[in-house]
């Protein structure tokens, strides 16, 4: 009926984001001198990149329409390794070493997925959540553990004025860009998510694929705990407890559906740096800690409300396929 | 795996009468309803030798007070799962009932303080937060078309924080105390002998099991995990179920926070903070599905039955948090491999 007053609804709504990304830092630019700094910029993307890379990982996972749970265990599982095993090790051979446990741990959620097919992945990696955070904890002892100098002096080291943590970020964002992008990996992981049965009669591996995505998440859940612990330099036994909620958040407010086979990248980054400056903004602005979760937990909410609008909008707007920008 | 092992008879190409016979067995004990029931029973009757402490008395009302409070958010939590949804927001709701009745009768400047009111009024608050945010969660997913895992995911942070946020301003340190003696029974006072939280429990059950088996909203509510799209069509008021499926689940979460708030003897905004997974847990183990359409109470009492047991079997072991950890993992595992050989039963079966 209206189908004009939809469309410039649909517009505004793809808009969204970025409006709302412009007013918090307008907002809280205005709040505090010290906000909009090149300084405080880069602080922002090193305390969110953990957080960012562990999502990209799970965006991988989400577009073929699954989910795994078990991110903040492998991130816990990995940090012990390199803290308990690998102290004396130069980095540049443990931390492979580590990326290929969290490969391992990875193939091993995929292999269960992929057997026990039918059954939804969050159950799945549920259990491999308490299997690998019991193994983790067995090899810690739930004491405290401590990463070496060298480690931890990757934390404070620049490239080029640029932290570590930053580069590390932007390597892993970039190469999962190319391959969602550009590769027939990629848009394969995009069909499956679509419809696994299409995709199947299409000639594409789907369990090969499935495997596929739950090794890179894993591995990025290694390499996130590489960069956090780089950062903290002790992990205690709640490490990574539970982040996979923020994770998933990360991804799900860049606009990746949690139903397979939409979303990317680039509004994973978008949204792990989002939640992190309305967090830097809410410590500048001497907001009482007690309200970073509220305000993040609206933030998430209301992104995902406005997805959900546009996607009924989609459907009013009649069967055509209407591409829509993704907020990539 | 397990799975693999006793999948190996089914398999077999020669087909000797007792093998067949030991297959069929094994089929019909897999198609059991009542499967989580037996798997409790030989896990019971196998660590009784290793720990006699386990059937004492003591033990085994440990098993039932633990047990008790985590069923009846189980049981809401079941709901919501038959119709493809899920609320992980239940965590939240417990700790904000926790703080919001507290607030109401805690003899430290309470509301109601010294009010004969404060005990009612309290449980009915406790009751409301749970059916507002229950309600709240549902409207999200009906109405707004949001996906129920995002919504009761930022249901959970939003209310954790906030939780902790009510009771700063109600309360000098980080919890509620001073809560009536009569309200506190509901957690840990005993009615003839009898824990009363058991009887608030039963109540849940027979009810939740009731509204399951003989209305015609539990039929509802299967048709929409079925098939939301054929249940619609076919005249289901398909978001009003939705909607009432969350609810209870709200609600029975805020019966929960009762159970746990009385035993406590304090209102805590980090109530049921840790729990979380092992509502799902228990309810998947009981072979209620997450894709709906499929679940019992029954089931669900099992579950949190046998995760109960588990517990309290590896506390009295000695074990340390890996082996807690690891089991409860290995078991969801074996729930889900167990589901899935039953569907292919089932499968091979019909076809």
């Amino acid at each position: 009926m209206q189908v004009g007053e939809n469309r410039t609804t649909l517009l505004l709504l793809n808009a969204a984001p970025w409006v709302a990304f412009l007013a918090v830092v307008v907002v809280f630019g205005v709040l505090s001198d010290r906000f909009l700094t090149i300084q405080n910029f880069m602080n922002i993307l090193t305390q969110s990149s953990h957080i960012a890379i562990m999502a990209i990982g799970i965006t991988f996972v989400l577009l073929t329409a699954g989910i795994d749970l078990s991110v903040g265990a492998i991130m816990y599982v990995a940090v012990a390794v390199l803290a308990l095993f690998l102290g004396g090790i130069p980095v540049v051979i443990a931390f492979p070493l580590v990326g290929l446990i969290g490969v391992a741990l990875g193939a091993m959620n995929g292999y269960f997925v992929i057997k026990l097919r039918g059954q939804h992945p969050f159950i799945v990696t549920l259990a491999t959540l308490f299997i690998l955070r019991g193994a983790a904890i067995f090899l810690t002892d739930t004491r405290m553990v401590f990463v070496e100098e060298s480690v931890m002096s990757l934390g404070r080291t620049s490239y080029f004025g640029v932290p570590w943590a930053i580069w590390v970020f932007a390597v892993v964002f970039v190469i999962a860009w190319i391959v969602l992008r550009e590769t027939p990996f990629g848009r394969q992981i995009y069909a499956v998510g679509q419809d696994p049965t299409a995709a199947a009669k299409a000639g594409i591996n789907v369990p090969r694929i499935l495997f596929s995505v739950y090794c890179i998440c894993g591995f990025l859940a290694a390499v996130g705990g590489l960069v956090s612990i780089a950062q903290v330099a002790a992990a205690s036994s709640t490490f990574g407890f539970q982040i996979e909620f923020p994770v998933i958040a990360a991804a799900v407010l860049g606009g990746t559906s949690l139903f397979g086979g939409r979303g990317g990248v680039v509004g994973t980054v978008f949204g792990a740096v989002l939640i992190q400056t309305v967090q830097s903004g809410l410590v500048m602005t001497n907001a009482t800690p007690y309200i970073y979760p509220l305000v993040t937990a609206v933030i998430i909410f209301l992104a995902v409300l406005i997805d959900g609008l546009r996607t009924s909008i989609l459907d009013t707007l009649g069967r055509r396929k209407i591409r829509v920008e993704e907020i990539a | 795996m397990p799975i693999d092992a006793a999948e190996t008879p089914v398999d077999t190409k020669v087909e000797i009468p007792k093998v067949r016979a030991f297959r069929r067995l094994l089929e019909r004990l897999i198609l059991s309803e009542y499967l989580v029931f037996y798997i409790t029973g030989v896990y019971f009757l196998i660590v009784w030798p290793i720990v006699p402490e386990i059937a004492s008395f003591s033990s085994l009302r440990n098993i039932l007070t633990d047990m008790l409070p985590l069923l009846v958010v189980a049981i809401g939590q079941t709901f919501v799962l038959i119709v493809a949804g899920i609320d992980l927001s239940v965590t939240g709701v417990i700790a904000m009932a926790s703080v919001v009745g507290a607030s109401i009768m805690t003899s430290d400047g309470g509301y109601l303080q010294g009010s004969a009111l404060a005990i009612p009024v309290g449980i009915i608050a406790f009751l409301v937060v749970g059916g507002l945010i229950g309600g709240f969660n549902g409207w999200c997913v009906t109405r707004l078309n949001m996906p129920p895992i995002i919504v009761t995911l930022t249901g959970m942070m939003f209310l954790g924080g906030a939780a902790i946020w009510f009771t700063k301003a109600h309360s000098p340190t980080s919890s509620i105390a001073g809560l009536p003696r009569a309200f506190v029974a509901i957690g840990g006072g005993t009615f003839a002998g009898v824990p009363i939280a058991l009887f608030v429990a039963i109540a849940v059950v027979v009810v939740a099991h009731f509204l399951l088996s003989q209305t015609v909203f539990g039929r509802w509510l299967y048709a929409i995990g079925i098939n939301p799209k054929a249940a619609k069509v076919s005249g289901v008021p398909v978001d009003k179920a939705i909607l009432w499926a969350f609810v209870i689940s709200g609600v029975c979460a805020a019966i929960t926070s009762m159970l746990l708030t009385g035993r406590l003897e304090t209102g805590t905004p980090v109530l049921g903070q840790r729990i979380l997974l092992d509502i799902i847990a228990a309810v998947v183990i009981g072979g209620t599905s997450l894709a709906g359409g499929k679940g019992k109470i029954i089931w669900t009492v099992g579950g949190v039955l046998f995760l109960v047991t588990i517990d309290a079997s590896l506390k009295l072991l000695g074990s340390s948090l890996f082996i807690v950890f690891a089991v409860k993992g290995g078991v969801i595992l074996l729930a889900v491999g167990l589901d899935a050989m039953r569907q292919r039963i089932l499968a091979r079966g019909s076809g």
